[in-house]
């Protein structure tokens, strides 16, 4: 925040809607070019920005800085113009305040990513942008608050998982000031003196800020920054993923170790990295078709919810079950198996954002320029080329080069997930910290065996499966 | 009305070289000679490097293209075609599940 210019920026009262109306803007054309533009996915803007350009940037900007996608949210800034109008009644209700139903959402998408083969859809991809506008419109035209960020939100459940990793945190510059704050602006907004309107809106994902530990459930919207009357919080750096060690009452959060929701949304963020490139590549292809014939099933989504299951549920339940249960015999934890496995399970996702970001770095980087070409065609179907004729030879940078960059994503992956996993096993077993650690470090061993076999693996990018 | 038909050689696709001929006939199944025709090939995900070749006339009407496929999947050939009285014609079809060498 002391940035020149940037500081500036993040400031103003109005930093975020000067952010999210390009985004707007380009979700727009989007949609139209989608539903409207050409059939094939590498000419179309919805599949080209939405699987190439969006997916690669969000990653880089979470590694090297935070949440700033979620900052830039296009669908809150129509979700607030609408809230000028309907104003929501209800507060969310109780049952569902935990990650279960985002969970659940993030799955799906990964799973109907797979079987609808978005990535080569513009049509299918600009009705997923349609859907998105639509479920944040019904949710918080009902509920209050940010229900739709913190209880739904896929995407927004991964940058809050991935932004455990990132350099910069919301957070307060001096404690001491929170202490002498009589009016908690930051969490219930600022106010009129005489009406007690707010003016300016505190946290609405209930995240207050003495008491906040890092990113996660934070969409660094800047509300509390604003609201705060003492210019006590800022974007402050840190040390990436310090916030994955220790357990201590985080507000909005409550205890890490508490949290199962929390622990099956980094396995499925996790395992979910490696399933997700899994589908791209030639082995995948082969295992659909032998499964398909040894049970006899024509249809892909028999065979893919088997590979679900068997990779966010089996793999995870054996893997860290077994981890668990000799961490316990050779370190001596005397934790249960299922809490041990809760609070380990943010130690692997290092490992995970390494190989999110090594696959969606690879389309990002080798495609890069593709969006030149595109926008180009695009330009000139509206019969005005004045961006030229369209330089379809424009790609990227080339793959063997990227594939470097890949490695060391997953080196750092492996470093961070030992470094966190280590530091857990230190504090539950002080007397024997290594032998707590190394079934944990084996996990961490086998996923990134795992990652780095799947970015050797041949690149295969199929719309149809089980063809043979 | 203009027909294309093609032909991918070797069956099943591979990676690496694959020739595509293409067989342009008008009304009455006539033969359409003398066109001038370009092939490119598109992965269906977007940020593939595309490929592009130009098919030269093996015999009337009879048109060949060598391109070097780069990635197992599935592929898209399009044909852009500009006939001797200068119509423009495009025909697109699938080259799925090119196999990996």
């Amino acid at each position: 925040m002391r940035v020149p210019g940037l500081g500036r920026l993040f400031r103003w009262r109005y930093a975020r809607p000067v952010l999210q109306v390009p985004l707007l803007a380009v979700s727009v054309v989007m949609i139209v070019h989608g539903l409207l533009g050409p059939s094939l996915a590498p000419k179309n803007l919805a599949t080209t920005l939405t699987w190439l350009h969006f997916r690669g940037a969000l990653v880089l900007v979470l590694l090297c800085a935070g949440n700033f996608f979620c900052l830039a949210c296009p669908f809150m800034l129509v979700r607030q113009t609408a809230r000028r109008i309907f104003k929501p009644r209800f507060n969310w209700p109780r049952a569902l305040r935990n990650k279960w139903i985002s969970v659940a959402l993030f799955v799906l998408i990964l799973f109907t990513y797979e079987l609808f083969d978005l990535w080569s859809s513009p049509w299918w991809t600009a009705w997923l942008i349609v859907a998105y506008f639509v479920s944040v419109l019904v949710v918080d035209g009902f509920f209050k608050h940010a229900s739709f960020c913190k209880f739904i939100c896929p995407i927004g459940q991964f940058n809050f998982v991935a932004s455990t990793l990132s350099p910069f945190e919301v957070k307060v510059r001096e404690q001491d000031v929170c202490t002498t704050c009589l009016t908690k602006d930051c969490i219930r907004g600022r106010r009129e003196p005489v009406s007690d309107l707010v003016v300016i809106r505190g946290c609405e994902l209930a995240l207050f800020q003495p008491r906040k530990v890092g990113n996660m459930d934070c969409t660094f919207c800047l509300d509390c920054v604003h609201a705060c009357p003492h210019d006590n919080i800022g974007i402050l750096s840190r040390v990436p993923g310090t916030e994955l060690l220790g357990d201590s009452l985080r507000s909005g959060i409550g205890y890490f170790s508490n949290r199962k929701d929390l622990s099956a949304l980094a396995v499925v963020f996790t395992f979910g990295a490696l399933l997700n490139a899994f589908g791209m590549v030639s082995p995948v292809y082969a295992l659909e078709n032998w499964l398909g014939e040894a049970l006899h099933v024509n249809h892909e989504a028999p065979v893919l919810s088997i590979i679900f299951v068997f990779f966010l549920v089996l793999e995870p339940v054996l893997l860290l079950g077994l981890a668990a249960w000799l961490s316990r015999a050779w370190g001596g934890i005397r934790r249960a198996i299922v809490p041990l496995v809760v609070r380990y399970t943010y130690g692997l996702v290092p490992l995970g954002f390494g190989m999110w970001l090594a696959h969606y770095g690879f389309h990002f980087l080798t495609g890069l320029y593709t969006i030149i070409p595109v926008t180009q065609s695009a330009v000139a179907s509206l019969g005005r080329a004045f961006l030229g004729e369209p330089h379809w030879t424009l790609t990227g940078l080339p793959a063997n080069a990227v594939q470097v960059v890949e490695i060391g994503f997953l080196v750092l992956g492996l470093a961070g997930s030992l470094a966190v996993t280590h530091g857990l096993a230190e504090e539950d077993s002080p007397e024997k910290p290594l032998r707590a650690f190394l079934p944990w470090a084996g996990v961490c061993a086998v996923l990134w065996v795992a990652s780095m076999w799947l970015i050797f693996q041949p690149m295969e990018m199929r719309a149809t499966l089980m063809s043979g | 009305m203009l027909m294309i038909e093609h032909e991918i050689n070797p069956q099943p696709a591979r990676v690496g070289p694959v020739t595509v001929t293409l067989t342009m006939t008008g009304p009455a199944a006539r033969r359409v000679a003398g066109a001038h025709v370009t092939v490119e090939a598109d992965m269906s995900h977007a940020g593939m490097s595309p490929v592009f070749g130009e098919a030269k006339e093996i015999e009337p009407g009879r048109y060949q293209s060598q391109l070097s496929l780069g990635m197992a999947g599935d592929w898209v050939i399009l044909v852009h075609g500009t006939l001797t009285d200068g119509e423009k014609v495009e025909e697109q079809f699938d080259v799925k599940g090119v196999r990996p060498n």
